[in-house]
């Protein structure tokens, strides 16, 4: 009986099409939707979130604005919980929210080995660590601005000569570019030498976050630059909080696609099946009991969604693979990645709506009057 | 042997104020491999009798056996499964599934049996050579006349070997030319492979084809007239 139903869509081909299209535009964005929704908890919810911590200057928002002394790297060292601390300069080209951000970070370069989820994809990393000028830069920032290895890059007064790309398996990363922290020090107008933006402090297994985050504060109190602690996920959170509302509100898109699929499909099999009624009265004449009638519908709908939806998240996929997006603002980034989990659930939700829009006129033809439908045709 | 048996079978319907009563009482039995011809004017339950013979309608009161199972007492699920296996049904407007081929309209009711793929192909090709359209087994309906479509529903009344055929008219929306194919045709199913059929129709000539014709009025079976089989 599938043949049944995959001639039917096949015979009124233009609906059929008119649906699948409307489905697949509509679960495309649900899918980044999601995909922004998936990048922002991943930014405030992964491992690295929750065990390392953010020191910034006390009242600073953006990173411009965050002048804290480099030498504080020794004294969170000494304290207790604390494994490491990587002192980084943020240089981004633009402190609002933007879609094409580009966010530096200077550093040791044996300390950002050591410490952030970084694996070379293509270059050298030893001439990144010995070059002055060198930089690594994320999958993702390389992908958006066709950047390779080799490939001079400017940007304000910043021009770096990349050594590497690099992938991580913290989707955020890959928007990053790395430089050597006094080569960015040295680049700005208004000398930074011996200044850094923040401090990323990594804590012992065992170490109670809020606990050192504390001290740490406490601490550098009586020193010439107070300073706020947070865990990442939270720092990231704050600092992105005007993105986190509207991606919080974004949501709503999402809801608004699914119902678009919805009432698309829902149209569509009540048309189709309303013009059939009498096919649908034959077919229980010769046998076919009224569950399978039902099923038969659902399995038209079913299908216009699962295409639709297909098509339409296997388009967003592939966009979000090899669009390399990401949205930031000062300096933190938000990558749209594709996921397994977001495929499945967009192939869910197509199913889901799928037997929701066919369920009505399923059931209008398992209780139909066979002889009613027969002679009102 | 009585192949389909009818005992006081009443079925009425509401139609505004008025109470309608297509069939009162009605005692019919039909043999196997009987030929009957349901004749009457409208509105005397002709078609009602014929649905709820085929249990797409159900009845107020009475018993409605064939083959000796009573059919009265099923679920409509049931009532699926009891057509499926034993009953063919012949529409006036031939009713084919536009979207199918001739074959895969004769093959359908087959798909709701348990038969192997092999034996399927056998049983609609065997009924399509019946008709005589074994050549026209890949054409849409809309790429059949008239008379093709209603030789392909014939087909498929007959693929899954049914107890009874009955048949709605199946001359009705056709030309005199080709009435008379399909009359012949139904009469050569009926002598040949000795398949019981009831037969609906408006038309006098047509009814003659039949061994057994059968006149209702007003929801009574008032008239018959057998006619042995040469």
């Amino acid at each position: 009986m599938f043949n049944y139903v995959l001639k039917t869509l096949i015979r009124h081909r233009t609906r059929s099409l008119l649906t699948v299209t409307g489905a697949a535009v509509a679960i495309f964005v649900y899918c980044i939707v999601g995909s922004v929704q998936e990048g922002l908890y991943r930014l405030t919810s992964g491992a690295d979130a929750d065990r390392r911590l953010i020191v910034f200057q006390e009242n600073r928002f953006c990173p411009t604005t965050s002048r804290l002394p480099e030498d504080y790297a020794v004294k969170i060292g000494k304290i207790a919980g604390v494994k490491d601390v990587l002192p980084i300069q943020v240089w981004t080209n633009n402190c609002r929210a933007s879609l094409d951000i580009v966010v530096f970070n200077g550093a040791d370069p044996k300390k950002i080995q050591s410490m952030r989820p970084v694996k070379l994809a293509s270059g050298s990393w030893s001439q990144f660590e010995t070059q002055r000028d060198a930089a690594v830069i994320g999958r993702n920032i390389a992908m958006r601005r066709g950047l390779k290895v080799g490939d001079q890059f400017t940007i304000g007064d910043i021009s770096v000569r990349i050594a590497g790309v690099f992938q991580s398996e913290v989707p955020s990363e890959e928007n990053l570019i790395y430089t050597h922290l006094a080569f960015l020090q040295n680049s700005q107008r208004n000398e930074s030498v011996g200044l850094v933006t923040q401090h990323e402090v990594l804590l012992q297994p065992s170490a109670d976050a809020d606990r050192v985050a504390t001290e740490i504060d406490v601490q550098l109190r009586a020193s010439s630059v107070a300073t706020k602690t947070r865990r990442k996920g939270a720092f990231q959170a704050s600092t992105l909080s005007d993105l986190v509302d509207l991606i919080g509100f974004a949501h709503w898109l999402g809801y608004a696609c699914v119902g678009l699929v919805l009432s698309l499909v829902a149209t569509t099999t009540i048309m189709s099946v309303q013009d059939r009624m009498q096919e649908y009265a034959v077919l229980q004449t010769i046998g076919v009991r009224p569950l399978g009638t039902l099923r038969l519908v659902l399995a038209e709908s079913v299908l216009l969604c699962l295409v639709g939806g297909g098509i339409g998240s296997g388009f967003a996929l592939i966009a979000l693979q090899f669009g390399g997006f990401a949205i930031g603002a000062e300096g933190a980034t938000i990558a749209f990645k594709p996921s397994l989990w977001l495929g499945l659930s967009s192939l869910g939700t197509s199913l889901c709506v799928g037997l929701v829009a066919g369920l009505p006129p399923a059931i209008q033809t398992a209780r139909m009057s066979i002889v009613n439908s027969l002679r009102t045709a | 042997m009585n192949i389909l048996e009818l005992r006081n079978v009443t079925k009425s319907f509401r139609k505004g104020d008025e109470t309608i009563t297509p069939l009162h009482n009605v005692d019919l039995d039909v043999r196997q491999g009987e030929f009957v011809s349901l004749m009457g004017p409208s509105g005397s339950g002709k078609s009602t009798l014929l649905n709820v013979v085929s249990g797409i309608d159900h009845v107020d009161s009475g018993v409605i056996r064939v083959n000796s199972q009573e059919i009265t007492s099923l679920s409509r699920g049931q009532l699926a499964d009891w057509r499926a296996a034993n009953l063919g049904y012949i529409f006036q407007t031939h009713n084919l599934v536009p979207v199918l081929t001739a074959y895969e309209n004769v093959e359908l009711p087959t798909l709701l049996l348990k038969l192997s793929a092999g034996e399927r192909r056998a049983r609609v090709e065997l009924a399509l050579e019946a008709v005589g359209l074994s050549d026209r087994a890949g054409h849409y309906p809309r790429q059949l006349s008239g008379g093709q479509e209603q030789r392909v529903g014939i087909a498929r009344a007959i693929v899954s070997h049914p107890t009874v055929v009955v048949a709605d008219e199946p001359t009705g929306s056709l030309d005199a030319e080709t009435s008379l194919q399909v009359q012949s045709l139904l009469k050569r199913l009926n002598q040949e492979l000795n398949i019981t059929l009831l037969m609906v129709t408006h038309d006098a000539h047509v009814a003659t084809i039949a061994t057994r014709q059968l006149y209702l009025d007003r929801g009574k079976l008032v008239e018959e007239l057998r006619v042995e089989r040469q």
